[in-house]
């Protein structure tokens, strides 16, 4: 019913009006409230402070519900008429996030040229200029050193329910793992026998597993909240109308970014209950990463920048490397 | 300006406040226990892994934390309230709250429009539709919370249709589509799950929901607002949302004076300090003797002989349930 559909979404855009409305219209007379000597110096200075504070807000807001940072949103929702302050705000916003929360935000690299289609990719073609693309989309992440980052400090979040949170952030963990370790491409037929050997082909637990009506949710649902959410790319080529040989499961920008090797190399070891130096080898030309001993906080800067910069050579070479990788796992899968 | 702009920290904040801060948005509230472990487990990472003993932190440790987590996010509107737990034995909660708060924004991020539609005309059913001057339950059994899964039905629509049928339906579904078209009963046993497991919502054994201290603290302006007369006379009138004479916080678990009329309320966990200050054990307003058998909260309903009456099985199974839960606690 399409009326009902417009007006929910009408309702949808008022509720988020609401929400990112409300710091921002008292942002005037709430500074002068505060204090008289501000009131006196309601200069550029405070009218920048406001908006890095509610751009900060803005971020955490759009973190809680998964949903992407984008510039668009930023503009619209955080600038208003102060759209030409964007790299100022943003910049202080940045600073904020890193010196309050140890969080940052990152932006998204773009679509894999992988990933594209022939026709997609003709059109990026003519549309690229000299510059280099960019997603224009981020994600907050935290920056703290790794020794802080234990089950002990960071629990999942409360958002639906903490036991729900832990389980999706291990399946989508687990998948992005496989499908990287695959050579960062999985074919239907493969992702679910390994979806069936962890005994989730059919369901998964839903976000909030308390729930006596629906304890566990399909697992085709589940995945396509991992696809909403940006942490994998399900890619169907359109010749082979459908045929599910020909779907093939990659990782998403927002997997890219959360869970990037580093985060894989951990979680292998953990897997495999500890390390060694045949496992550390492995792991290093699996996933490209220098060698270092885990637990020290070094370089994951560097290779999340490494992912971020758009994939220069796609072609043979890459699916080459990808076989090899392939063949890897086979062997880890084996022992 | 710009380059040189540095965000206000308080003196000496450093990595171990930065742990702090995002394990408390993780959690969204604290009791001290729950600190100890926390800081212990953070010292002990910024210490190079050594372990630390939780016993070993102390209240003053913990609250400096909190004060200067509390310094650091209240520039940009956030605040780290605390309030003591009407129910469970009255053990103090801190929580991570939005300074700017009604149930709208704080829901509207991970709900669906209906689900904050509904959750609004939940808060109707506990703080109106059950609390009235003489039950002020302020809570609600599932039954109570299934009834208002859908909006009210809105009268106007049926008065100008005496059209066709058919038109008469889409009006019918342009006024449910405008107010929002409700929950379907499954949805809200979700929802509520869901609500239970986020700390907003508190399930007791009885099967009542009430708000959880964390929904308090957050809501606690908002509540006030949007359920109390503000032109009333502060004392002599009933209010929907009253205040304990000792603590001063909302209650919405506790004692009443004996004397309808009288707004004098008392949580359970002020009483024994309360009383100890007092020559009598009297209503401080109109001396009704206090014989703290008349109740605030979902005792309002449990307390009354017909409800006693018919627990029959389910009392036996719940006294099962609660000797079970404090084995588990003394574990």
């Amino acid at each position: 019913m399409p009326v009902q559909q417009r007006l929910r979404r009408q309702a949808a855009q008022n509720v988020d009006d609401d929400d990112m409305g409300q710091p921002h219209p008292q942002s005037p007379g709430e500074v002068d409230s505060d204090g008289d000597e501000q009131m006196a110096e309601v200069g550029p200075r405070d009218e920048t402070t406001q908006l890095i504070k509610n751009l900060v807000r803005y971020a955490l807001s759009c973190e809680y519900s998964r949903a992407p940072i984008r510039r668009d949103g930023i503009k619209e929702k955080v600038l208003g008429s102060n759209g030409r302050e964007f790299k100022r705000v943003f910049a202080g916003a940045q600073k904020q996030l890193r010196a309050t929360f140890g969080m940052e935000m990152v932006e998204l690299p773009t679509k894999d040229r992988n990933l594209m289609t022939a026709e997609q990719k003709r059109k990026a073609a003519k549309s690229q200029t000299q510059k280099e693309p960019t997603s224009n989309t981020y994600v907050l992440v935290s920056v703290l050193p790794e020794a802080y980052t234990t089950p002990a400090i960071i629990t999942p979040s409360k958002v639906q329910s903490a036991e729900g949170e832990a389980a999706y952030v291990a399946l989508y963990t687990m998948i992005i793992a496989i499908i990287t370790l695959s050579g960062g491409e999985l074919s239907e037929p493969r992702l679910r026998r390994h979806l069936t050997r962890l005994n989730v082909s059919e369901n998964m637990p839903s976000l909030n597993p308390n729930d006596e009506t629906s304890p566990s949710e399909k697992t085709e649902m589940v995945l396509q909240r991992m696809v909403r959410q940006g942490y994998l790319v399900k890619l169907t080529d359109s010749r082979s109308g459908g045929d599910e040989d020909q779907t093939t499961w990659h990782v998403g920008p927002r997997g890219k970014v959360e869970v990037d090797k580093e985060v894989i190399a951990a979680f292998v070891r953990t897997i495999y209950g500890g390390s060694d130096d045949e496992l550390e080898n492995r792991l290093q030309v699996s996933l490209k990463i220098r060698d270092r001993k885990p637990g020290v906080p070094d370089m994951v800067e560097e290779v999340a920048e490494e992912e971020a910069a758009p994939n220069g050579d796609p072609g043979p070479s890459n699916r080459r490397r990808g076989r090899r990788r392939q063949t890897e796992a086979y062997d880890e899968e084996s022992d | 300006m710009g380059d040189e702009w540095e965000p206000p920290l308080p003196a000496g904040y450093s990595d171990v406040n930065r742990a702090f801060l995002q394990a408390f948005m993780a959690r969204g509230t604290l009791t001290f226990r729950e600190g100890q472990r926390l800081l212990a487990a953070i010292q002990s990472a910024s210490e190079g892994g050594s372990h630390i003993d939780p016993a070993s932190i102390t209240m003053d440790e913990f609250q400096n934390f909190i004060r200067t987590a509390r310094d650091a996010v209240e520039p940009l509107d956030f605040d780290i309230r605390n309030t003591r737990d009407q129910i469970r034995g009255g053990e103090r909660v801190w929580a991570f709250i939005n300074a700017h708060s009604d149930p709208a924004t704080q829901l509207s991020t991970t709900h669906t429009p209906e689900e904050v539609a509904y959750v609004k005309r939940l808060l109707d059913a506990m703080f109106e539709q059950y609390n009235t001057p003489r039950m002020e339950v302020m809570a609600v059994d599932e039954g109570q919370a299934l009834r208002v899964s859908r909006p009210a039905a809105r009268r106007e629509s049926n008065m100008n249709g005496n059209d066709n049928d058919d038109e008469e339906h889409q009006e019918d579904g342009a006024a449910a589509a405008a107010t929002g078209r409700g929950l379907k009963h499954s949805e809200v046993l979700s929802l509520l799950s869901s609500l239970v497991a986020e700390g907003w919502l508190d399930k007791s054994l009885n099967g009542f929901y009430s708000l959880t201290p964390r929904s308090l603290m957050e809501l606690w302006s908002w509540l006030v607002a949007t359920y109390n007369e503000s032109d009333a006379d502060a004392d002599d009138d009933w209010q929907r949302i009253k205040f304990c004479e000792a603590c001063k916080e909302i209650v919405t678990y506790g004692q009443r004076c004996n004397e309808p009329n009288c707004t004098i309320r008392l949580h359970d966990i002020c009483e024994d300090g309360f009383w100890r200050t007092r020559p009598e054990r009297k209503c401080p307003k109109c001396s009704t003797p206090w014989e703290g058998n008349h109740y605030v909260g979902e005792r309002a309903v449990t307390s009354r002989s017909g409800f006693q009456r018919g627990r029959g099985r389910r009392a036996r199974r719940t006294e099962a349930a609660e000797a079970e839960e404090n084995g588990a606690d003394e574990e």
